[in-house]
C-alpha cells in the first residue's frame, strides 16, 4: 500500500482534520500482530504515573469501534491479517494507523509464507515509530506527531557523527 | 492554596504537555548508531552489513544506506568498528513518511 501523490495530499488533509478534531482527546486501540511483547510492555508503561498519557488526552480503549488510532506492533503474521483488516474496518473515520517497533517497520522479519514482514503491507500506515522496543517517551512523541501536536525530528537527523565531515 | 499547587508553580512543571526536558533515564537507552564517514572503509562497512541482524544496513557503491526504522540498536556494528560508530543518543524518531527514516552515509575512508 505505497501511497501516490493524491494519497499524500489526502493524508495531509486527514492529519489537519485529526489535529482539529482529536487535538485534545484521542482513543487508542493497540493491536499485536505477532510481536514479542516488548513493545506492549512499553505501551503499558505509558499509563503509569511517570508518563501518564491520560494527562495529554490519550486514552486506551478495548474496542476498535471506539478507537481513533490503531497502534500496531509486530511483523504482521499472515494468520492475523483478516483480524487486522476487520479491526481497521471497524474503526470510525477519520482514523490513524501507527506502526510501532522495528518488526512493524519491516526491519526484523523478511516477507515469507508466515509473516508479511511489515504492517504497511496490510494496513495504510500514517506514522512510523522506530525502536526495539520504542521507549515510552518515543511512543509519546510518536502519538504527538500523529495528532500534529509535535514536530518530527527525523528529517533533520543525518546519523553522521561530527557534522557530516 | 494547597501546598502542592504552590510547589508546582515554583518548579514550573507543566504536566499537560510533552516533557520539555528528556527523562534522566533516556541517557541510558540504547539508541541507533551515528557514523563517522572518514573512519568508514568499504571493508569495515561490508563487515558491519554482514553483522547487522536485521535489514538496517546495506551498501550501495560508496554509500552506506542506514534504515533507522529497521535498526534495533543492538550495537553489533559498533562492535565491528568502535572508532567509526557511536550511539547517536536520538530516540524520538517518529516519522510520517517511511523514506524519511532512510539515511545515506557517505563512505570516505577508502578501500581497506
Amino acid at each position: 500500500m505505497r501511497p501516490g501523490p493524491a494519497e499524500a495530499v489526502a493524508a495531509a488533509g486527514l492529519r489537519e482534520q485529526i489535529a482539529a478534531q482529536f487535538g485534545r482527546s484521542l482513543h487508542i486501540r493497540t493491536l499485536d500482530t505477532g510481536s514479542c511483547a516488548a513493545c506492549e510492555q512499553e505501551i503499558r508503561l505509558l499509563a503509569a504515573p511517570h508518563y501518564d498519557l491520560h494527562r495529554l488526552g490519550f486514552f486506551f480503549t478495548p474496542a476498535p469501534r471506539h478507537a481513533d488510532l490503531l497502534l500496531v506492533t509486530g511483523p504482521m503474521v499472515r494468520a492475523f491479517e483478516v483480524a487486522a483488516r476487520k479491526t481497521y474496518e471497524a474503526m470510525p473515520r477519520p482514523k490513524v494507523v501507527v506502526a510501532t517497533g522495528a518488526c512493524a517497520l519491516g526491519g526484523v522479519y523478511q516477507s515469507d509464507p508466515f509473516v508479511h514482514g511489515e504492517v504497511d503491507a496490510v494496513l495504510p500506515v500514517d506514522v512510523w515509530i522506530p525502536g526495539c522496543p520504542p521507549s515510552p517517551l518515543a511512543l509519546l512523541q510518536g502519538l504527538g506527531v500523529a495528532v500534529g501536536r509535535l514536530a518530527e525530528k527525523t528529517p533533520g537527523l543525518t546519523f553522521i557523527d561530527g557534522g557530516g565531515a | 492554596m494547597p501546598l502542592w499547587f504552590a510547589r508546582g508553580l515554583r518548579r514550573g512543571v507543566v504536566t499537560t504537555r510533552y516533557p520539555a526536558r528528556s527523562d534522566p533515564s533516556a541517557a541510558s537507552l540504547p539508541t541507533p548508531p551515528a557514523f563517522r564517514p572518514r573512519q568508514l572503509t568499504l571493508r569495515t562497512v561490508d563487515r558491519m552489513v554482514a553483522e547487522c541482524p536485521g535489514t538496517a544496513l546495506s551498501r550501495v557503491a560508496e554509500t552506506l544506506v542506514f534504515d533507522v526504522g529497521a535498526c534495533t540498536a543492538c550495537g553489533r556494528c559498533a562492535r565491528v568498528a568502535p572508532d567509526a560508530v557511536a550511539p547517536s543518543g536520538e530516540f524520538e524518531l517518529a516519522s510520517t513518511a517511511r523514506p524519511a527514516l532512510i539515511k545515506l552515509i557517505p563512505i570516505r575512508g577508502g578501500e581497506r
